[in-house]
């Protein structure tokens, strides 16, 4: 169970302990532990092991991180910590989180070893735009991985982050669009005739081709390595937090819509490079332009869309939601809210949503665009038996007074 | 003329007061009293009835707002107060020790009012305490087999209570038009 598989087992380093605790761990490492890891001098190290509650362990942690930045590094304490780019051990070691946390770090490693290939889509496209991993070899970049120095102590009573408050921008309400709004935001595509099979692909997008396809990439292979990492392009520079699901961007939401639009050539995508975090940026860094990962994809969604339908997704299907978007925190399109109560009660055509809400495809096409970029998307299989058919009421329970609530609707929308 | 109303419950200073606030077109009729007990510890006063509010709609007729007293010992009125309601407005702090643990209990409580009508719930405090994420009350969700809108919420922002309102509204009957 503890064992790499058919692997050597970890070579740990250890760090903050005595000689006494040294042996400790390392007949615990050979006992309990079956052997998943043994104890190695610092040069032979897979893992950097540092008791945190050692007086100088924020020294030690900083000079491994800047001797050897791409080594994880656990750290283990009797407090709760929360560090970035660090694995967390709660005293009193048990057998059950070690052996978590080397499963977890094998998996990191091994994502670390390739270039992730399963960013594709679910139908055959151009090869992705692939965003390549880059260590320490470029010269442009630090040497280090950035220091959150932030630690967050086990308390009965919960927490209160005081720098969550400060981050306005990912607490800031919803913007809702009406019809003119939308146009104004996403610019215009006219409608689109469902028999008509070149409309049809003209209507699509494919999310690849631009800086969409590279931010979800970047995001995937970031919550994959557990770390935070930059994307690096033409633009501006982009962090990405796995751990607290949120990005850094210094741009404001024009600059990131214009951005969005444009389709990204052979030469502009040789630009763009995954690396680990710019230390310069990541300290210091201003808590208003934290923003929350998913509303962040979901308006690089709506940008990249402008109301086609995103190319990996079967236009023919019935699509579902598997749940309801967070809307409080996103930017609501048109009918938004009634074809997420449509699509949670039962799956239905892209078309059918359409018809049965009344409701223009593009205003469809550019919701499921950014449900399917936050995952929040199903799609029938052909097998499948679906489904709600057209003809069905789209009451999920017949309401008391239907009139009644329209204008409850009414009020609330400001109508 | 028919009494309609929504409910709005949840824990002791989960927002209930501050969100009816936000959307009542009258000053909310407040019941709060200085708390004496284990609420204390969270807020200076509560609310040891309910809270009051109104909305006016077009035609002359109206839509109550009511808040359920966040304390256990007057669940007993949870019953009646739910008779005429439209559904059920969920506020859950997120800076309680265990919000799972309120979550499941209020949505036990008033399950069969949940079946009769339907639930949206606000999860506030999220500027102070961001997790459990959103994500990770659509997971507890699963175990009751429930799948509701789930916002983060400023109890503050009438655009946050007034957006999981309407998706309460929505999943009553998507096909609504406000």
């Amino acid at each position: 169970m503890m064992k790499k598989g058919a692997n050597a087992p970890f070579r740990i380093a250890l760090y903050g302990m005595d000689s006494r605790a040294s042996k400790n761990m390392e007949m615990y490492l050979k006992g309990p532990c079956h052997g998943a890891a043994v104890v190695v001098g610092e040069n032979e190290a897979d893992i950097d092991l540092i008791d945190a509650d050692y007086a100088k362990a924020k020294d030690i942690l900083e000079a491994r991180r800047t001797a050897n930045p791409s080594r994880p590094i656990i750290l283990m304490s009797l407090q709760q910590l929360q560090i970035d780019n660090t694995f967390f051990i709660k005293k009193p070691v048990t057998v059950t989180q070690m052996a978590e946390i080397l499963a977890k770090i094998k998996a990191s490693t091994a994502s670390r070893q390739k270039i992730p290939d399963d960013e594709k889509p679910t139908t055959p496209l151009p090869k992705p735009a692939t965003v390549k991993t880059v260590e320490q070899s470029s010269p442009k970049m630090p040497p280090k991985v950035a220091i959150d120095v932030y630690a967050k102590k086990a308390t009965d009573v919960k927490h209160i982050d005081e720098q969550e408050r400060q981050k306005t921008a990912k607490h800031q309400s919803a913007m809702q669009l009406n019809e003119g709004g939308f146009t104004a935001f996403l610019g215009t595509v006219s409608n689109i005739d469902f028999e008509d099979s070149a409309q049809l692909l003209t209507a699509s997008y494919d999310p690849r081709q631009a800086y969409l396809g590279y931010v979800q990439s970047a995001y995937k292979t970031a919550k994959q390595q557990a770390r935070v990492l930059q994307l690096n392009s033409i633009w501006k520079s982009l962090l990405i937090f796995p751990e607290s699901q949120e990005i850094w961007l210094d741009a404001d939401d024009k600059q990131l819509r214009a951005f969005a639009g444009i389709t990204l050539n052979k030469g502009t995508a040789s630009n763009m490079a995954l690396t680990l975090a710019n230390t310069a940026l990541t300290v210091n860094r201003a808590l208003d332009k934290f923003q929350d990962i998913d509303a962040f994809m979901w308006k690089l969604a709506i940008w990249t869309s402008k109301g086609r339908f995103p190319m990996g997704l079967d236009i023919q299907r019935p699509v579902f939601l598997k749940r309801w978007p967070n809307f409080t925190r996103l930017v609501i399109t048109p009918d938004a809210l009634r074809m997420a109560a449509l699509l949670v009660e039962a799956p239905r055509t892209p078309l059918e949503v359409a018809t049965v809400l009344n409701v223009k495809p593009q205003y469809v096409f550019v919701f499921i665009s950014a449900c399917h970029t936050l995952g929040l998307l199903g799609q029938i299989e052909p097998q499948e038996t679906p489904v709600a058919t057209p003809e069905q009421t789209t009451q999920a329970k017949t309401p008391k007074n239907k009139g009644l609530l329209s204008k409850i609707l009414g009020k609330l929308r400001g109508a | 003329m028919s009494q309609y109303k929504i409910i709005f419950t949840g824990p002791v200073g989960a927002g209930k007061t501050t969100a009816i606030n936000a959307i009542s077109d009258v000053p909310p009729i407040k019941t709060d009293a200085a708390a004496s007990d284990m609420t204390k510890n969270r807020k200076a006063s509560t609310t040891v009835a309910m809270d009051y509010g109104v909305m006016n709609l077009t035609g002359g007729e109206k839509i109550h707002l009511y808040g359920t007293p966040g304390q256990e010992r007057f669940d007993f009125m949870w019953d009646i107060l739910t008779v005429g309601g439209i559904g059920l407005i969920l506020l859950i702090d997120n800076t309680r020790a265990d919000p799972f643990q309120d979550m499941k209990f209020f949505l036990d409580a008033f399950g069969k009012f949940i079946n009769d009508t339907s639930v949206a719930i606000g999860v506030t405090q999220m500027d102070l305490s961001c997790k459990p994420t959103i994500d990770d009350y659509h997971i507890q969700l699963q175990s009751f087999g429930l799948k509701p809108p789930v916002f983060a919420v400023d109890a503050r922002e009438k655009n946050d209570v007034s957006l999981l309102v309407q998706a309460l509204l929505y999943s009553l009957d998507p096909g609504l038009v406000g």
